[in-house]
């Protein structure tokens, strides 16, 4: 249940899901920033604080997060900040300024435009510089050595990854931020050929270029300006090692730290929505959450539709924002994850407010 | 579809390497693979803290392997540039003898079909090792490490450093507005672009006002005059390194055209001493002929060669030197 100092959700936006956009990152922040500040019901004037989560291997840009604060409208000077991770973190760094209490309001972003370059060419030079990114360690061979491990554990099995793949695919027919969505037949799924053993195709997530924006406020301006804001009463994230090779793979300590510590297990969990790129990665992040059967799992598609790397997170946080305020659930999470085989996960609790 | 344009970047990093990952890098090109003591625990490759408490951890190293199992692996089919081999491999956690944790490294394997959780590996070493993780070229199944080529021994003195270069191809767009204040350039002239709300002028083919964050577009675009005035610069003292062309120190100067409300970064001087420069002269812009066209820089914005004195009188204007945007 929201406490008084709570802080709240009051407004988003999500750019078109796309492997290829036209426009720059600073011009797909222009538009969410003032979809969010629209969908806000305020303006750019009223926002105190602004964050976002962006990437400069990504962008192909050192400092790139300078230019993309043009589309804040940083005048009179705003305070701002950016983090080098998931604009879900980006939001969590705006909460706990909120926090502070001198301020009301918090526009935050994650942005990324992954068609730049190569992501298997990109994902290594953020990896551990001495023993790790000089053998080109990639994104999928990281999630193919987890898979691995989980399959070979008993926790998971290839027909299972495949109707993870073929669920999130058909549930994000009825999203309009999906990017690869369909109706796919598991058996001819297990049929195709390995890209990366074991992974198939469908196990990895698509290449997509996308941003999302998400307004906070404190309690009490939240309530001003809006009818039915959406309560963060949990937030948390933590780390593990980085090196994978002296972790568990077939487990998450991090991902239950963080669950306790935002209260999950307080109440039930109507609808997570986790940032499981690969399909194998989904009955991980789930069992870790601790989260029973009876909870809805990535009904947008997930990051398996859709996969805008540095707001995939933050995508995540609107989707459960929406099971709230439009879809009439009253308690929802969200998780964010970065680094290799699930390193460091983030788990943030929205809940409606009491009528 | 707006238009695209290709570079690629290099990361030419180099990297201290501390006493723990200095002492395993040196130990490579001695064809040894060395662990550290962590309680009851032998991490390889070693690292510098505990991961479970950060503590940091005695330099207590342990030689391990060479040889070890397989604990989980990856086929990589398609092996992409930064691969340490370049037909098809596995990617494995490999716990060496003597150690508890794994080592993330290549088997060469030769097929999918010869892969095998459980399975026995040993390093297949460089013939040539300067310290570095790829000094082990990969792992091949077997108990018995190799060399490949000749072996030219190991390291004459503890390695300290290590290189590490990566380079990636980026596909970057190109906004309509950035062309059109391009083909200015080529034609000789400056765009601006106004902004319809605050009427502040900017230079650049910028996309929208960072005051108003409204977008900018050809109903906004004006010809900006070529007269303006240096607010700020830098003298450079040329090193030497990759790409460097100049050997006398030379100026790059901040533009303030008149009218206009940021400035041009960067920009070169004609026929004014660095000894001369200061903040407040007046400039204009100076353009390439046809048959100076050959002469410009592969950096010149369009036919601009630089900035050249008016002899007018110089702006006195104290907050001058605060435009650097």
């Amino acid at each position: 249940m929201p406490n008084a100092d709570d802080i709240a959700i009051i407004g988003w936006n999500v750019s078109p899901m796309v492997r290829h956009t036209d426009k720059t990152e600073a011009q797909m922040l222009l538009e969410v920033c003032s979809g969010a500040v629209e969908h806000a019901g305020i303006t750019r004037a009223e926002i105190d604080f602004t964050c976002a989560g962006s990437c400069d291997y990504v962008a192909g840009q050192a400092f790139s997060f300078v230019q993309n604060i043009d589309a804040l409208g940083a005048w009179p000077p705003k305070r701002d900040s950016h983090v080098e991770m998931d604009g879900a973190w980006a939001m969590y760094e705006a909460w706990l300024r909120l926090q502070i209490g001198d301020i009301d309001t918090a526009l935050v972003m994650g942005s990324g435009r992954s068609s730049t370059a190569d992501p298997t060419l990109i994902y290594p030079m953020e990896m551990d510089p001495y023993y790790l990114a000089p053998l080109g360690t990639d994104a999928t061979s990281f999630a193919a050595l987890q898979a691995r491990a989980l399959i070979e554990s008993g926790k998971v099995t290839e027909r299972q990854m495949a109707e993870i793949a073929a669920r999130t695919r058909r549930d994000g027919k009825d999203s309009a931020y999906a990017q690869v969505t369909g109706d796919f037949d598991v058996d001819a799924l297990l049929a195709e050929e390995y890209v990366n053993a074991p992974l198939r195709r469908h196990d990895l997530p698509p290449i997509t270029d996308g941003a999302c924006a998400v307004v906070i406020a404190r309690a009490d301006r939240a309530r001003e300006l809006c009818d039915n804001p959406v309560f963060i009463t949990g937030f948390a994230h933590c780390t593990e090692a980085h090196y994978p090779g002296v972790r568990s793979l077939t487990e998450s300590p991090s991902i239950t730290l963080a669950a306790k510590a935002a209260g999950v297990d307080e109440g039930p969990i109507e609808v997570a929505e986790i940032q499981a790129a690969y399909t194998h990665e989904e009955p991980l992040i789930v069992e870790a959450l601790g989260l029973g059967a009876d909870t809805l799992v990535n009904p947008s598609g997930g990051p398996q539709a859709a996969n805008p790397i540095m707001a995939t997170g933050l995508v995540r946080v609107t989707e459960a924002a929406r099971q709230i305020r439009d879809l009439g659930k009253s308690r929802t999470l969200a998780h964010s994850t970065s680094g290799p085989c699930l390193q460091q996960n983030l788990v943030c609790v929205l809940e409606g407010d009491v009528k | 579809m707006s238009e695209v344009r290709e570079m690629t970047i290099q990361f030419p990093y180099k990297r201290s390497l501390g006493p723990v990952v200095g002492a395993f890098m040196t130990a490579l090109t001695e064809q040894r693979i060395l662990g550290i003591r962590n309680g009851e625990q032998v991490i390889c490759p070693p690292i510098e803290w505990d991961p479970a408490t950060g503590n940091e951890l005695a330099h207590d190293f342990v030689d391990v392997g060479p040889a070890g199992t397989v604990e989980s692996w990856s086929w990589v089919a398609k092996p992409s540039e930064q691969h340490p081999l370049d037909h098809p491999f596995a990617f494995a956690l490999i716990k060496l003898d003597g150690a508890t944790t794994s080592i993330l490294h290549a088997v060469d394997a030769g097929s999918i079909d010869a892969m095998s959780t459980g399975m026995r590996v040993a390093p297949r070493w460089k013939g040539t090792r300067v310290g570095h993780i790829t000094d082990i070229d990969a792992f091949v199944p077997g108990e018995a490490s190799e060399v490949a080529g000749d072996d030219t021994g190991p390291a004459a003195e503890p390695v300290e450093m290590m290189d590490y270069n990566a380079s990636i191809a980026y596909t970057l767009p190109v906004t309509a507005n950035e062309l059109r204040a391009e083909q200015a350039n080529v034609e000789g002239r400056f765009l601006g672009l106004k902004c319809p709300k605050c009427a502040r002028l900017y230079t650049g083919g910028r996309g929208f006002c960072p005051i108003d964050a409204i977008e900018l577009g050809p109903a906004d675009e004006v010809d900006l005059p070529q007269k303006g005035v240096i607010t700020n610069y830098t003298i450079i003292e040329p090193v030497p390194y990759p790409g460097q062309t100049m050997t006398e120190p030379f100026a790059r100067v901040m533009v303030l055209l008149d009218g206009a409300d940021i400035v041009l970064g960067y920009q070169p001087t004609i026929d004014l001493a660095v000894t001369d420069l200061h903040i407040g002269i007046r400039v204009e812009a100076v353009w390439a002929s046809d048959a100076e066209l050959d002469d410009l820089a592969s950096t010149a914005e369009g036919r601009l060669l630089g900035w050249i004195p008016t002899g007018e009188p110089d702006v006195t204007d104290p907050d001058l030197v605060n435009r650097i945007y």
